[in-house]
């Protein structure tokens, strides 16, 4: 460490006064009502231990903190001139997934690494690696996005990852893909209606073609499950299996969250948590949970926690100090939203089952580590947004 | 660097579109949690409920002293919830210890236990002892629950009354099922919270929610008189007469309350399904058979009632009566009955007397005996509460001639069932009043509170109640002076009527085949008991005055005995009667030794031995030792094992016996009395007094002169 650097840490140390605690206590909010869900959550996976996802969630959450509050020291800005490496870093990380025998398999889909100590899933930690380096991307073209052409160079630069992501195969996370860059491409002064009329394509283009596999001719190159999984939340009950097969998981969340009411049943007491009628309720169907037992009233105000995470992330963005910044709070806070809406939506009949986590909420070690990694890179440009001079 | 504004608006835009995302997340929320949460809650409930039933305990059924007829017992089931079995690992284990306790296969319990069902039953009602066992053993998914199961703690009393109940506690057949709805309750549910794979959850409530137990029902049926008609039936069918089936009613014409009624052959409800299902037949209800000469006791109500004869009017019996170009012969057509009065024609049982009766009603007004039968009640079921009545058979009215009228005047074409004419002949005897049979009194709750009561009713008034006496005095004399003697019951004044018809078949009457039958009402000045005796196809002897008129005697006078009827000896009786009472001896219990040392013992204390089956030991004693007993009654003892050489006996005289004196002293000895001729005192036997014979040899007896009996009839 050279003379520089430890003077430039000294004088970091005064920015600590910027740093959002508010933002802060809203995070650490939503933690101990994770801790909380979760452990009710998960007590009746494994019925002879059955707090163990419980330890397992509190020692991801201290990893991911330490993450948090360590990647504050570390001045956001020295990440910009190292877009490519960290570019690379990503594409290195998504092809070594995919390499037989270091890629863990899991229910049909090679998505983590082995790591020792935890089984890491390159694709989250991806998301954050690709935000960062497109933010600089961006900066790079600012008032330069107005034509299809100037939109090409992004396209290719966003779809490496996602078809990746797609080989393992992970459609869920491929597809946050597609708000990050949304997100990022609006803020970052893209022609607007160019992008909305990309986007609204886009989506028309899906659902056409969805439907035309369906009613016309089976052309996607994508998997059964992966198409039925897509649509089945439309009507759950018709899933070729009177409810019981890709539908069961729909009818059973809204069943738990319905007769969650108003009050909820009670921490540890939703019957069809604690009978398990509810699939993988301590990751992805989380907040199904939430709605079960802690009823509409602790919804809603997990719900509005998220919005306020949402609202400060969004100030800071306001506040950096360079476009930079700006663009990493806004990818990051455009992933947010996107796993929110996917994730919630699912939970609640309108979204398709894509099995991507609740942020902070679900359990999940990668992505409780990146979520806080990105939030402590939101602190941390929310902490620098004044430039200091001596 | 400062942001431009174009970023700073986007910025703004970019939250508002966020928050408005949220906003319809929120909005699905509230309609999901708030407006549907009520449906959602029922569809969570229905996904984690399984119930498990849990049978109510069915009534009691109690005869009219609150004896216990039919009761429910506790009894364990076993059960198993396959997913639990399977889930642990241990099916061929669980198997195998409990196909060992319950004895049952191994391959069967496990075939039970791993079946794809959420609840099994593995063996039901196993008893007391075996349920603690297996829950000792604490295997996994398995359960013992707590069932009830009928039982019948008098086995066959009352059997066809009663019927019984099934596995799962649903009346089959009888009362059982005629009032199943009130007996059965309603039962009960374990609500059992289980998770998707179908594991219990643990901290889960279990809901119980009690069964209802049934109500209970009492009877009219009168256990001890029950009993009184059981034994009797018990001793007809092993005796000598070898019927081919028999059937008692015993009713209080007061109010229709059927006190006993049994039939034979009979079943054990306990153990129903090992008796063929003819035994579980409750004949007394449904089989019709032609009546014989019981019947005449309705025609001689109806032709009084008419006025169209009096007791004193005199009739000529030349042995026959004409009716068209029709003969039809009287019993006692060999020596005609002669010149008598109306009372007397009764007592002789005479048919010319009956059928003129019959005819004058015709001649009064067209169908007025069949109004009469009628308003007895024939033609119609009695409405008793039983499944299966018959309605009996009667000719058609517009099919219906004079022959027919001639015939049914001494019952013969036309066929009632024993109820029908019980109840009819109850009319006849009570004052006029023809009441609905009554077999159930009251329906009570679980408290013992009446909830239902049954009150006699009554249909009509078919006779005067002047013309009732009448009825009554004169079956008096049927017992007394006629051919009704052996129902004769010291202290009692008995009336009553033989009956000895022949089976119709296909192609007429048939040979050799007789329904004997007695139709009795005692006390004769204030008639407490109505009792049919019916006993079809017996072997010898087939008179209704000497097969069935004993049994009445015996069920009316235990029974009258037994309701506190005080008895009104006349002077005679009651010096025969202390004589009786004196003479009363202990009976030795002689089972266990051979039968000649066995007779010798009994007949040292004055006693008779009556032999049953086959035997060199006595097995078993009616009455048993140490009983007390009048001299000179019969002890029946029952032999076993195969008997190599039976001790001969000697023959006794038997002139100047009655028929039954006669069957009495054969049977006593073990033989067998073929009787010749129709009734009478014995003139002449064969083999000669003296002789020396196997036991169960026939003694042919003739007899002769005085005693009537059987119609034969003409056509």
């Amino acid at each position: 460490m050279s003379v520089e650097e430890v003077k430039a840490l000294f004088i970091e140390r005064k920015v600590l006064k910027n740093l959002d605690f508010i933002l802060i206590i809203a995070i650490f909010l939503l933690l101990v009502l994770s801790s909380l869900v979760v452990t009710s959550a998960s007590q009746s996976v494994i019925a002879s231990r059955p707090y163990y996802y419980a330890q397992r969630h509190i020692i991801n959450i201290m990893i991911g903190l330490v993450a948090m509050f360590g990647v504050l020291g570390l001045n956001y800005v020295h990440l910009a001139p190292r877009q490519k490496w960290i570019y690379g870093l990503m594409i290195f990380l998504l092809l070594l997934v995919l390499i037989p025998g270091i890629g863990q398999d899991a229910k049909g889909a090679t998505r983590a690494i082995n790591l020792g100590f935890m089984n890491l899933q390159p694709a989250e930690l991806a998301k954050l690696l690709f935000i960062i380096a497109f933010a600089q991307f961006l900066s790079d073209r600012q008032n330069q996005l107005h034509t299809l052409r100037d939109f090409l160079p992004a396209f290719v630069y966003v779809a490496v990852p996602m078809l990746l992501i797609m080989a393992q195969p992970d459609l869920g996370t491929a597809l946050v893909f597609i708000g990050i860059f949304f997100g990022m491409m609006f803020v970052g002064g893209a022609n607007p209606k160019l992008l909305t009329a990309i986007g609204g394509i886009g989506l028309f283009t899906v659902i056409a073609g969805i439907w035309i596999h369906f009613n016309v001719v089976e052309w996607l190159p994508l998997k059964n499950y992966q198409i039925q999984r897509l649509v089945v939340f439309l009507d759950p009950y018709n899933d070729g299996r009177g409810g019981l097969g890709y539908g069961f998981n729909i009818i059973q969340s809204l069943v738990a969250i319905g007769s969650g009411g108003l009050w909820g049943k009670g921490w540890g007491s939703g019957s069809q948590v604690q009978g398990n009628f509810l699939p993988e309720h301590h990751t992805d169907f989380i907040f199904s949970v939430v709605g079960e037992e802690l009823g509409f009233v602790g919804a809603s105000f997990i719900l509005l926690l998220y919005l306020f995470l949402i609202y400060r992330s969004l100030l800071i963005a306001f506040q950096a100090k360079d476009m930079f910044g700006t663009l990493i709070v806004i990818g990051i806070t455009s992933m947010f939203l996107f796993h929110l809406l996917v994730n919630v939506g699912m939970t609640i009949g309108v979204m398709p089952i894509t099995g991507i986590p609740l942020p902070l909420l679900s359990y999940g070690g990668s992505s409780m580590l990146t979520n806080l990694l990105a939030l402590g890179l939101i602190l941390n440009i929310g902490m620098r947004r004044q430039k200091i001079v001596f | 660097m400062k942001l431009n504004l174009i970023v700073r608006k986007r910025i703004a835009v970019l939250f508002l579109i966020m928050a408005g995302f949220l906003f319809l997340l929120g909005a699905r929320l509230v309609w999901i949690q708030v407006v549907q949460g009520d449906l959602l809650q029922q569809k969570a409930m229905h996904n984690r409920l399984r119930e498990v039933r849990v049978e109510a305990k069915r009534g009691v059924i109690y005869d009219r002293n609150g004896k216990e007829l039919a009761i429910s017992v506790s009894t364990d089931s076993v059960g198993a919830f396959p997913s639990q079995v399977k889930r642990s690992g241990r099916a061929e284990e669980i198997a195998r210890e409990l196909a060992a306790i319950l004895e049952m296969s191994e391959k069967d319990v496990y075939e039970r236990i791993t079946k794809n069902a959420s609840f099994v039953w593995i063996k039901r009602k196993i008893g007391f002892e075996l349920g603690p066992k297996i829950k000792a053993l604490n295997l996994p998914g398995i359960e013992v629950y707590e069932e009830s199961q009928r039982y019948y703690p008098n086995d066959s009393l009352a059997a066809h009354v009663l019927g019984f109940a099934g596995i799962d506690n649903q009346g089959l057949e009888g009362l059982e099922k005629k009032y199943d709805e009130e007996l059965r309750g309603d039962a009960g549910r374990i609500i059992i919270e289980f998770d998707a794979v179908g594991r219990e959850i643990p901290q889960a409530t279990h809901q119980y929610i009690p069964p209802t137990d049934g109500n209970s029902i009492v009877l009219t049926i009168d256990e001890t008189i029950q009993y009184i008609v059981e034994r009797e039936l018990d001793l007809l069918m092993e005796g000598p007469h070898q019927p081919k089936s028999a059937a008692v009613i015993v009713m209080d014409p007061r109010n229709g309350d059927i006190l006993a009624l049994s039939s034979r052959p009979t079943f054990n409800p306990n153990l129903y399904n090992q008796f063929p299902q003819s035994h579980w037949r409750n004949v007394n209800v449904s089989n019709a058979y032609e009546p014989g000469s019981t019947f005449k006791i309705l025609i001689a109500a109806a032709a009084l009632e008419e006025k169209v004869v009096s007791l004193e009017d005199r009739f000529y019996d030349p042995g026959y009566i004409k009716v068209g170009k029709e003969r039809i012969k009287c019993w006692r057509s060999g020596n005609p009955h002669g010149s008598q009065s109306f009372l007397e024609g009764i007592e002789n049982s005479c048919n010319p007397v009956f059928v003129e009766a019959g005819l004058r009603l015709e001649e009064k007004q067209k169908n007025l005996m069949y109004r009469y039968l009628r308003a007895f009640g024939l033609g119609e079921p009695t409405g008793v509460d039983l499944f299966g009545e018959a309605k009996g058979i009667m000719i058609p009215e517009n099919e219906l001639r004079t022959i027919n009228l001639a015939t049914i005047s001494i019952g013969q074409g036309i066929a009632v069932t024993p109820l029908q004419l019980v109840s009819a002949v109850s009319a006849s005897v009570n004052g006029g009043y023809l009441i609905k049979p009554r077999l159930v009194k009251e329906i009570r709750n679980n408290d013992g509170e009446a909830v239902q009561t049954f009150e006699p009713e009554v249909v009509r008034q078919v006779i005067s109640q002047e013309t009732s006496r009448q009825v009554v005095l004169a079956l008096e004399r049927v017992v007394s002076n006629g051919t009704g003697r052996n129902a004769y019951i010291p202290g009692y004044r008995v009336g009553g009527k033989t009956g000895t018809a022949q089976i119709a078949g296909p192609g007429g009457y048939q040979q050799g085949k007789y329904v004997a039958s007695f139709m009795g009402v005692a006390p004769v000045n204030d008639p407490r008991l109505v009792a049919l005796v019916v006993v079809e196809e017996p072997q010898g002897i087939y008179y209704g005055g000497t097969v069935a008129a004993p049994i009445f005697k015996k069920v009316v006078e235990d029974s009258l005995h037994y309701l506190g009827v005080p008895p009104q000896y006349n002077k005679e009786e009651l010096e025969k009667e202390e004589q009786a009472e004196k003479e009363e001896v202990v009976v030795p219990d002689v089972t266990n030794i051979d039968p000649e040392q066995a007779k010798n013992a009994l007949g040292a204390v004055g006693l008779v031995a009556a032999f049953q089956g086959q035997g060199q030991v006595v097995v078993d004693q009616t009455p048993k030792g140490l009983a007390k007993a009048k001299k000179g009654s019969r002890v029946l003892l029952h032999l076993g094992t195969s008997d190599a050489g039976a001790p001969e006996v000697m023959v006794p005289d038997l002139t100047g016996n009655r028929i039954r004196e006669a069957a009495d002293l054969v049977e006593a000895l073990g033989l067998k009395l073929k009787p010749n001729g129709t009734a009478g005192k014995a003139v002449e036997q064969d083999p000669i007094p003296g002789t020396l014979v196997l036991p169960g040899t026939s003694i042919i007896v003739t007899f002769q002169e005085e005693e009537p009996a059987s119609p034969v009839l003409g056509p």
